[in-house]
């Protein structure tokens, strides 16, 4: 995005209002910068081009950690005091796979969750800053780049898209 | 549904987080003193020693386990109701998923209250916690009584991280609308939501990972909690058939729970036009499936008792349904596999107040379910002059009841200041169904 661009926000009202406006918007040479939406919406992510998501490595990545871990604890701890109870065998492979399944759940979970909060951009201090409050109840918000001299024609555009306001304009 | 829109939905869910009335307090007030009289109780028991509850040779397990259990189970249907069903894609689910849920993390913080207070000298629990110390003594991870440890803290963790992902746009919703500390409280809650594209696309498929990695672990954990059971040696404990049957109960109970919990949410908080009578509809033919899986079990555990000619078995179950646990055992039978079946009736599953009804009764079936389960067996195991009766004391009851008090304060507390039904996935049930 080019440092000089300003930001404007236009508002549509229904999911099929703001993707043909975003179509309209890109056929114009514009940039779509964002759309906040208050449902998740696989047209608009690909209408954005979005990449698919990376979570599901970070997911992966915790369960075959924690499948690891979960063994290995019961493992070592076994070894750590020899001695046969009721007659299972020092390290025993099936209650040790119970706590390492276990282990593969939790810890694929917490990488889940790290995978939220570094991918889907979460303790984000500036989010309010071209987001309407309007967008996490039912308005849909298309954030447009453009440069300063561009900034009127962009402006007209929204209005024919149907936007129902146009936001704030930051820098 | 159809005349739902994304605004009437905020508004009717946003209404019931306005401030309440001196009813409300007038309960929570009430369920809090419950509350204090089962922590009263538990603490009369830690002074005085563990003695003062029932449980005595030979039945050493008593409504401690038994209410441990029972919560578990409980517990068990929020993660059916938003994790499997979500995989399945049931509509129906989407209103009534976030108090199952709920339902869930309070239940489970309950069930793990259970074994603290059974241990007695409940600051001793850390011998149960894979933790180093000097003399390089650790859990036996051979024990289904450290993988319970470990069952049942995954579960509290994941099923609490679960719940809040999925209330995380809900929240932003609140945030936008607040003002003054309200609007601070849920700015750190929401953690910067702003409903991006590339953050609902993460979000979406993080919850879609988080639902397949709950629903294994759901099967997992109350195996787990049955093989506390299944590998003793106790006749009527042993037997391969209580993982499928303690899961089955556990969906059974917790659906029931659900519907006990919705009926009157719905109706106190104008609830009609999202917990449809099309939603309770599903639950109790759910509950009807789950019923009949739960009385095919406990004719089997009879067939089977039968058909190994295992005298010490036969006698078991002989004496459970005619010894002194009778009406017990007669109780959980008609209240879990009869009474449920009045759901076959489309006019009783129609009406909210058979609807209510039942559900209690499931709730007291499945309740002496455990109950005839944990008590019944050592209490008529291998030899006459082992046998022995189990009755709980007050100090028992006291603690049941504030755990019950406990339960239904943190739920009320919760329907008042967070979103009891989810905005977002109401929203999207009905985009799609405008599309």
């Amino acid at each position: 995005m080019n440092t000089d661009a300003i930001i404007v926000t236009g508002l549509y009202n229904t999911q099929e209002e703001t993707l043909a406006a975003v179509e309209k918007i890109q056929e114009k040479g514009f940039e779509v910068a964002e759309v906040h939406s208050p449902i998740p919406s696989d047209a608009l992510a690909q209408a954005l081009g979005r990449k698919k998501s990376k979570i599901g490595w970070f997911t992966l990545i915790g369960g075959i950690i924690g499948f690891f871990s979960g063994f290995s604890l019961a493992v070592f701890t076994s070894t750590r005091w020899d001695l046969i109870v009721s007659g299972k065998p020092i390290i025993s492979w099936i209650p040790f796979f119970v706590i390492a399944f276990e282990f593969t759940i939790l810890f694929a979970v917490l990488g889940n969750v790290l995978g939220i909060v570094t991918q889907v951009g979460l303790l984000d201090p500036d989010y309010e800053k071209n987001y309407d409050p309007e967008c996490s109840g039912s308005m849909y918000g298309i954030e447009v780049a453009s440069t300063p001299e561009d900034a009127d024609s962009l402006r007209d555009l929204l209005d024919h898209t149907g936007s129902i306001k146009k936001q704030r304009e930051t820098k | 549904m159809s005349q739902l829109t994304f605004e009437t939905i905020n508004t009717t869910v946003l209404d019931t987080l306005t401030r309440p009335g001196k009813a409300y307090w007038g309960i929570i007030a009430l369920l809090f003193c419950g509350a204090i009289m089962g922590a009263s109780c538990w603490a009369y028991q830690i002074f005085v020693g563990v003695g003062v509850a029932g449980m005595n040779t030979p039945v050493h397990w008593g409504t401690y386990l038994i209410n441990f259990v029972f919560w578990v189970g409980i517990a068990h249907s929020g993660t059916l109701i938003s994790a499997i069903l979500f995989l399945f894609r049931a509509g129906w689910r989407n209103p009534i998923a976030r108090a199952a849920e709920t339902m869930t993390v309070f239940a489970v913080c309950i069930a793990g209250l259970f074994p603290f207070i059974h241990l007695g000298r409940a600051w001793l629990v850390f011998y149960m916690l894979p933790l180093p110390n000097q003399r390089t003594l650790w859990p036996n991870f051979q024990s289904p009584l450290i993988f319970d440890v470990i069952a049942i803290s995954t579960y509290l963790t994941v099923s609490s991280l679960f719940w809040y992902t999925g209330l995380l746009p809900d929240l932003a919703i609140i945030r936008d609308r607040s003002r003054g500390v309200r609007k601070k409280i849920f700015q750190v809650l929401s953690l910067g939501w702003s409903g991006k594209t590339g953050q609902w696309m993460n979000y979406s498929r993080a919850y879609l990972l988080f639902a397949g990695l709950a629903t294994p672990l759901v099967i997992s954990v109350h195996s787990v909690v049955s093989w506390d059971f299944a590998l003793s040696v106790i006749p009527g404990w042993h037997t391969t058939i209580f993982a499928p049957y303690f899961v089955a109960g556990a969906i059974h109970s917790g659906l029931a729970m659900v519907l006990t919990l919705s009926i009157p949410l719905r109706k106190i908080f104008k609830y009609e036009a999202l917990i449809t009578m099309n939603v309770l509809e599903s639950i109790a033919k759910t509950i009807v499936f789950t019923g009949i899986i739960v009385g095919f079990s406990y004719a089997t555990e009879l067939f089977i008792a039968w058909y190994s000619h295992n005298s010490i078995e036969m006698e078991t179950f002989w004496w459970r349904a005619f010894g002194h646990y009778a009406p017990e055992y007669w109780i959980m039978v008609v209240c879990n596999t009869v009474i449920p079946l009045l759901y076959l009736f489309k006019k009783i599953r129609t009406h909210v107040i058979p609807l209510f009804i039942i559900s209690i009764f499931v709730n007291i079936g499945m309740w002496f379910e455990r109950f005839v389960i944990i008590a019944g067996s050592v209490a008529h195991d291998f030899l006459p002059n082992a046998w022995g009766h189990y009755r709980p004391t007050w100090v028992e009851g006291g603690i049941m009841v504030g755990a019950f008090c406990l339960f239904f304060f943190l739920f009320l507390l919760f329907v008042k200041h967070l979103p009891s039904v989810s905005m977002t996935e109401m929203k999207e049930m009905v985009h799609h169904q405008v599309e």
